[in-house]
This record gives C-alpha cells, structure tokens and sequence, in this order.
C-alpha cells in the first residue's frame, strides 16, 4: 500500500507561470461572473484553497522554466503535460521549456473557444499537425457563453478529435470558479461516449459530487477516463480511490494543478495518504498515462 | 415575364430509377406506423395525383437523359452514394459527366467513419453537396441536433453545400426534425455553411424568407414541389430581394414527371430577371460548377 519511490512520475495537468500579475491568468472568465468576490480574487476558485502558489513575476531573478523545473525535481516528477496555446504571443516561456528539456515536457493544449466551431476545428488540425500536442482541453462553463459537454457545436469539435487521433480533457463537474454548473454535468458525458465510441475522454477536476455516476460511466465506456486535476491528494474522491483499487486501476490518471491552485510540495506531501493498492500506484502515477497519451517513460 | 428556353436548365434534385422503387424507399419503412402507407409504392404518393413509372425500360441511364432533353434540362445533380452498388449510377458517373453532377447522401448515425467515407467521396466523384433527410432517420434527427453538427462542419471543411429536407414531410412520419426554425442556429454556428433548403419549407415559408434575409448563406429549392404549387411567399420573394436564393429543383423520378414540371413552370410569375437565375446560375454559383 505505501506509495512506491522512484517511479517516472508523469504529470497530466500543469502549466508555466505567466509574465505579470497571477490573475491576469484568469481574465477570460471575468466576463461572466457577476459576483463581486471573485473578481477580487486572483485565483477565481481559490476559496476552495487554503493557499495557492504565489510567484512574483518583478523578481529579477524569476524564471518560469526554472520554477516548474525545480517544483517537478523536489517531489520526483520526471515529465508533464504542460497545458498552453501554442499561438499565444505569451507562449515563449512555454516553448523555452520543450527547447531546454525536450524528454520532459509535452504540449496540452487549452484555450478553446467552440463558440466558433470552425475556428476550433481548423485550430485543433493545426495544433495537432504543427505541435504535436497530446490532448485538447475544454472548460464548458468557462466558455462565454457556456458551452455543455453534450453541446452541438462540442460534436463538431469530437468529430475533428476523433478524425486526427487526439484524446479529449474536459472539466466536468460543480466548477471551482462561481459560474453555473449545468454545462459540466456529468451525466451529459454518456450521449457523446455512446454518439462517439472512438473518443479518448478524459475528465478534468473532480466530477464532483457526482462521482458515482462517472464510476458507473467509466464501467460503461472503455475510452473514458479520469483525471485528479485540482484536487488535492486527501480529497480525492472515495468512489473514485475504491474504483481504482478494484476494477478501474487502469482508468484513474494522476494530474496536479500546478501553479494554479496547488504546489507540487503540497501535492507530494499529501499523496502517500491515500490508500492505493500496490498494483495501482505505478498506473495511476504514470503508467495510465502513458498508455492513453502515447509517451514514452524517459 | 416569359421563361426563357434554351439557356440549359441545371436540375437540383435527380435520380436515376432505382430498381425496385419500394426498396428504395425501405430506409424509413420501419418507422411508418399507420397501414395506409405501408400499402403506397412511395410513403408521399397520396400528395401527388400520379407519379413517374418506368416499367419497360431497360436503360435507367438513357430515359433520365431522355426526359432532361425533351424539356431542356443540360445538367443535373444525382445522389452518387449507390455508385459502387447500383451499375446504373457507376455508367452515369463513367459515361455522362458533362450531364450530372454529384451529391452524397448522409445519416448523421454514420458517425465519424461516414464522415470520412465522405471526405473520400468528394475525392473520386468531386461532389458538390451532402443531402439528408432529417425526419427519415431512424431515429430521427433535428436539423440542428448535434449529430448533425460534425456534418456541417465536414461541408465547411469540403466547401461543398448542404441540401436539407424542410417543412412538414410528405411521409407519414413526426414533423419536428425539419422546423424551419431550427436552421436558423445552425446558420449562426456555421457562417460560412451553404444550406440549401428541399421540399418546400411549408407551412413555415414566411420563416424561410426572413431567415434567408437574415443570412447570406441560406438557400431554398423547389424540389417535390409541381410549379403551380411553388408558395406565393417564395416567389414573391424571388421577384424582390431573393432573386439569388431561389433555385429550381424538379422531383423526377419521385414525385413528378419532368413533363409535368415543364408544362407549368411558365405559369410561375418570375420577373424577368429571375428566370435565368432560379433556372440555373443560382445553382451553378451555390454547387461551384464550372
């Protein structure tokens, strides 16, 4: 049962820190949350968090690189998925990070907009021609407007995902961030599993508190999947620990969210208390990864 | 006012004869629920007071290109989807090609290998449109559901148009897959999407004019519908502001002899300046024909 050391740990969401203040970050969520709070906040879910990874972007010694970089060599994370946009003008401390460590890092890419169906499908073909990326990222109530798992113009967009072989991350569940929930519900997951056998799945940040139905989804499904992000090891759901212990041990993808909400400190510190069986751990911490993200252990 | 001949009619909607005209209709049979219709050779027959027969002819290819001679049709687009199945459609395709152009038939329960069936399809046969049939899916899809959405996108990506069936069905089957209302998302999902309405949009025609006001890339054609039924609100809006919206399609062998549609189509009030539009250049600028 204890967590085993010295696995080539892999990483499935995580991110450089950007130039400038943290919450610039978030600015494309301010449009539609209405509730004073969280404009405030720099992080918009970050009262759900006891503290949250502070940079400070003026230091003259600060590199993003070397942040990320020191953070993953404390606590034994040998590679990530680093989640960007490759045709953001910010994406060169990003790009800096695959040029100086080419085995370590991999391209996710987030910063959709499937209000514009065909501006996403033609960005999704080059990202995946052009970049290499590994997965595409959708965040269905941080949209404006807010567009749901099941959506129409979200078919369009699996359709492209499935013709160019690239898995889908889709955050399902109550969002962090106080916007309305009704888009990342995760019922709305089993009509495109059913509409789309092809797709590789995999949700994003927790599910809850509907993670009984995403258990009983995921029996369903074979190219469904789940992963941690935004959750803290000792709140890892415990439908979803008893699944992976007993017929999901090859569904359950361990993911961070750093720098957003939580330290790869914080995440290493927490994570030999939760109670995997032996044969889970190495799936969970990268096996499963690998083998939906097609990469190769360093 | 008069309709002008000779100036080489392009026919939106043409089939060659299907062998066995009940089978070919066998694709929504199952869902037809009442008796009467079971019993029709073709599920909208008691719309029409007789439809095209072609007992004793033993060239399907030759007595299409007959009828489109008789009445001055120089091209037509025809469904190529049967073409590795039915000799007749392979010998329009080898041998006829300065006739017929092609479009290709789609369920949206195809999934994502029908889509690149497709793709593949726009290679060999250069199809100019996808056609669907929203109430005669089993089940049925809305126009604007999103299993119809890959498909669109698949046509923006090709550059070629998509013909839709609008209106209530001649078919005995549940209307609300084809409202015309819900083109109206689907336009502003799609901008760049040419979707070219079938059968008639009725009784909601007033809708399709305002829609096909209020988007650049919305187009109706005629088919199944004889001439001396065209709705006034569709002509009316061809003589006006639409005379680039409106594009004629026939229903021959369906429905309607070409006869039958030649005979009464100078009785439709096209101002002058429609006719040749309606007749064939708003076919050739929409299906990007040579």
């Amino acid at each position: 049962m204890p967590m085993p050391e010295g696995l080539p740990i892999l990483d499935t969401y995580m991110s450089v820190p950007t130039r400038g203040a943290k919450h610039l970050r978030y600015l494309f969520m301010h449009k539609h949350l209405r509730d004073d709070g969280s404009k405030e906040m720099a992080f918009p879910a970050e009262y759900m968090f006891k503290d949250h990874p502070q940079w400070d972007p003026d230091s003259p010694d600060f590199d993003p690189v070397s942040f990320v970089v020191e953070s993953m060599d404390r606590n034994g994370v040998a590679q990530t998925i680093l989640m960007a946009d490759p045709e953001r003008p910010d994406f060169g401390d990003t790009k800096r990070a695959f040029d100086q460590h080419p085995d370590r890092f991999f391209l996710g890419s987030a910063n959709f907009d499937p209000n514009d169906v065909m501006g996403t499908t033609a960005k999704i073909e080059r990202h995946v021609r052009d970049h290499g990326v590994k997965l595409i990222q959708f965040f269905p109530s941080g949209t404006s407007p807010q567009v749901p798992i099941d959506d129409p113009k979200m078919y369009a967009v699996y359709a492209k995902c499935v013709e160019v072989g690239v898995p889908v991350a889709v955050c399902a569940g109550v969002p962090g961030p106080r916007l309305p929930m009704d888009a990342q519900h995760v019922e709305l997951i089993d009509r495109v599993m059913y509409d789309f056998p092809n797709l590789v799945f995999i949700t994003r940040h927790g599910c809850e508190p509907w993670e009984d139905l995403m258990v009983k989804l995921m029996l369903k499904w074979p190219n469904l999947y789940y992963s941690t992000s935004a959750f803290a090891p000792k709140h890892y759901p415990k439908a979803i620990v008893d699944y992976a212990n007993t017929r999901g041990a090859d569904k359950i993808i361990y993911a961070g969210y750093f720098p957003d909400g939580l330290s790869l400190d914080r995440i290493f510190t927490d994570m030999p208390g939760v109670p995997f069986r032996d044969h889970v751990w190495p799936k969970f911490l990268h096996e499963n990864a690998r083998r939906v993200l097609d990469i190769a252990a360093p | 006012m008069a309709m002008p001949t000779d100036i080489g009619v392009i026919d939106t909607h043409m089939g060659i004869p299907p062998r066995d005209k009940v089978e070919a209709y066998g694709f929504f049979r199952d869902m037809l629920h009442d008796e009467g219709s079971k019993d029709m050779t073709f599920p909208a027959e008691y719309m029409f007071k007789d439809y095209p027969t072609y007992e004793g002819e033993t060239d399907m290819v030759a007595f299409v290109l007959r009828n489109m001679d008789e009445v001055g049709v120089a091209r037509s687009m025809i469904n190529i989807r049967r073409h590795d199945t039915d000799p007749n459609i392979a010998r329009a395709h080898q041998d006829h090609s300065d006739r017929f152009f092609y479009c290709w038939s789609f369920s949206p329960h195809e999934g994502t290998p029908g889509i690149a069936a497709m793709k593949e399809a726009k290679q060999r046969f250069d199809i100019k449109a996808a056609i669907c049939f929203p109430c005669g899916l089993n089940p049925q899809v809305g126009i604007s559901d999103a299993l119809m959405y890959p498909w669109y996108a698949a046509c923006c990506e090709l550059d070629i148009a998509v013909c839709i069936n609008a209106g209530v069905p001649g078919p005995r089957l549940p209307l609300w897959p084809q409202k015309v209302e819900l083109i109206d998302s689907v336009m502003y999902d799609f901008p760049d999407l040419r979707f070219v309405t079938r059968h008639g949009c009725e009784p909601w025609t007033a809708l399709a004019v305002k829609l096909m006001l209020k988007w650049p890339n919305l187009y109706y054609s005629t088919s199944a519908f004889a001439p001396k039924y065209y709705p006034a609100d569709i002509v009316d809006y061809a003589n006006t502001r639409g005379g680039d919206k409106i594009i004629y399609a026939g229903y021959f062998p369906d429905g309607l002899s070409l006869q039958r549609i030649f005979r009464e189509l100078p009785g439709v009030p096209f101002r002058d300046h429609v006719w040749p539009l309606f007749l064939r250049d708003n076919a050739a600028s929409v299906f990007q024909l040579d």
